[in-house]
């Protein structure tokens, strides 16, 4: 595959949930990314072009990120598709290339939404925090809000884009070519990567920020109050709410609903 | 309707893409939208906070499978343009929360109907491939244009209640609105820390 080819598919790559449906999902952005592919496969038979794409127009879904492997990998099967030399030997490799399609998009969402939605992006959201807190930022200070610099404000923000987008455009390049260059035999470059030690490494980073983060905050903001009855309530109202949002976990309750429930109980208990 | 609302409402409904339609970069996840709409209306720590605290609030729902969770923008927009009026954040966050909650049951409405026309239009696309430029324009001009049409009307309606109803709320209500608002980081961080349990292996 040419550097030009899998930039455009890379390119492509991130418009392949532009038309998501309930139906299909992304066909629509898998067909979309594709299209370079097949037609360079397929110039001297541009007529099978349009046959081809209905099958890439079937539904799939997977991972907006680990989808990259997914191109490689069906670029790879429609070579051989492509390379049929009769009916009966076509019929085979379409088959082929639905199942791994199906197979391999699955497990490809499987290891995506733990990585990017699971580790990485709570990861990044804690080093964010980590680095605001360690910038002096008081976030949890609600009745007045503090003056900060520009660089204070992004700085936090800017680390948590860089390291979530270094890994994310990573294994958007990489995953073409590893798709491509592999075979069923290793899941299509997916055993290349230990994902589960990436996972659990991630979250002991995760564990450390999250110590470093209570800490912090413990020193840099309750070293320095006076112990007095307003503290006492509030810190009462904190541990409140943070044994509530343990349970309400444990039952599966969105956050959001304990906020809004909160929200009302509060209005109704200080009206009445 | 204020320039600021309008202007705000364009610059979120562009970063809305970004949360599933387009480039998923995570440029428009509250904690990087809130400091750019922060600054767009000149108080960046306002959008550092309202940014936190959505995320904070939203962290426990992903987009998996199916889910479409509440619009993280939508929530992060909406209290900032309410502040750029001069309303209080915790107001505002509670709308915005509101906000974000119904925008998801507007983008599921879109979805389903995208499948409709995408029916008919896949039969263009076997006969002409570069058709799906142009669908894909058109996916993204809808969603651009809904997120717009809802953020300009959510904050317009939101911004004329609360001022309708402000010289009728107690000292009270303010301090019932602040006390949760006050809860939501520890909720949030009490979700968040437990995301890191070793239990991959």
């Amino acid at each position: 595959m040419s550097f030009w080819l899998r930039f455009n598919m890379f390119f492509r790559s991130f418009f392949l949930q532009a038309g998501w449906n309930f139906v299909k999902y992304q066909n629509l952005g898998f067909a979309f990314v594709m299209v370079p592919f097949l037609r360079k496969l397929y110039q001297y038979d541009p007529e099978m072009l349009p046959t081809v794409l209905v099958r890439y127009l079937e539904t799939f879904n997977t991972h907006p990120v680990m989808a990259s492997f997914c191109f490689g990998a069906m670029a790879k099967k429609e070579e051989t598709v492509a390379k049929a030399h009769s009916i009966t030997e076509y019929k085979e490799q379409v088959a082929e290339w639905n199942g791994a399609r199906r197979g391999l998009s699955i497990t490809a969402a499987s290891i995506g939404d733990r990585l990017f939605w699971g580790t990485i992006k709570p990861l990044t959201l804690l080093l964010a925090l980590f680095i605001w807190m360690l910038l002096g930022v008081n976030f949890f200070e609600t009745s007045s809000l503090q003056s900060i610099s520009y660089f204070t404000a992004f700085s936090a923000a800017i680390m948590a884009f860089l390291l979530y987008n270094a890994i994310a455009l990573f294994v958007r390049w990489e995953g073409i070519k590893i798709g491509y260059d592999s075979d069923e035999s290793s899941c299509f470059g997916l055993t290349r990567f230990d994902w589960n030690r990436t996972i659990y490494k991630a979250k002991r980073l995760g564990i450390f920020f999250s110590v470093g983060l209570i800490l912090f905050g413990v020193y840099h903001y309750f070293g320095r109050i006076h112990v007095g009855l307003d503290f006492l309530a509030r810190a009462l109202l904190v541990l409140f709410f943070i044994i509530i949002s343990f349970v309400t976990r444990r039952l599966r309750i969105p956050n959001i609903y304990l906020y809004l429930s909160a929200v009302v109980i509060f209005t109704a208990v200080c009206l009445f | 309707m204020t320039t600021t609302m309008i202007l705000l409402s364009l610059f979120a409904s562009v970063l809305e893409l970004d949360v599933t339609y387009a480039f998923q970069t995570l440029i428009s996840r509250p904690i990087i939208a809130g400091p750019l709409f922060g600054l767009c209306i000149g108080d960046v720590m306002a959008g550092v906070q309202i940014g936190i605290f959505v995320e904070l609030l939203f962290i426990d729902i992903s987009p998996l499978g199916g889910i479409i969770p509440p619009s993280g923008v939508v929530a992060t927009a909406l209290p900032i343009i309410l502040y750029s009026l001069g309303i209080d954040l915790y107001f505002g966050f509670f709308l915005g929360v509101l906000a974000g909650i119904v925008y998801s049951l507007f983008d599921t409405l879109l979805r389903k109907t995208r499948f409709k026309w995408i029916v008919f239009l896949e039969a263009k696309i076997g006969k002409k491939p570069t058709d799906l430029w142009r669908i894909i324009g058109l996916s993204l001009l809808l969603s651009f244009l809904m997120t717009f049409i809802f953020l300009s009307a959510a904050s317009w309606l939101g911004a004329q209640t609360v001022f309708l109803l402000l010289p009728y709320l107690k000292p009270k209500v303010h301090f019932a609105f602040q006390l949760a608002y006050m809860a939501v980081p520890w909720i949030g961080l009490a979700t968040l820390i437990p995301t890191f349990r070793l239990k991959t292996r």
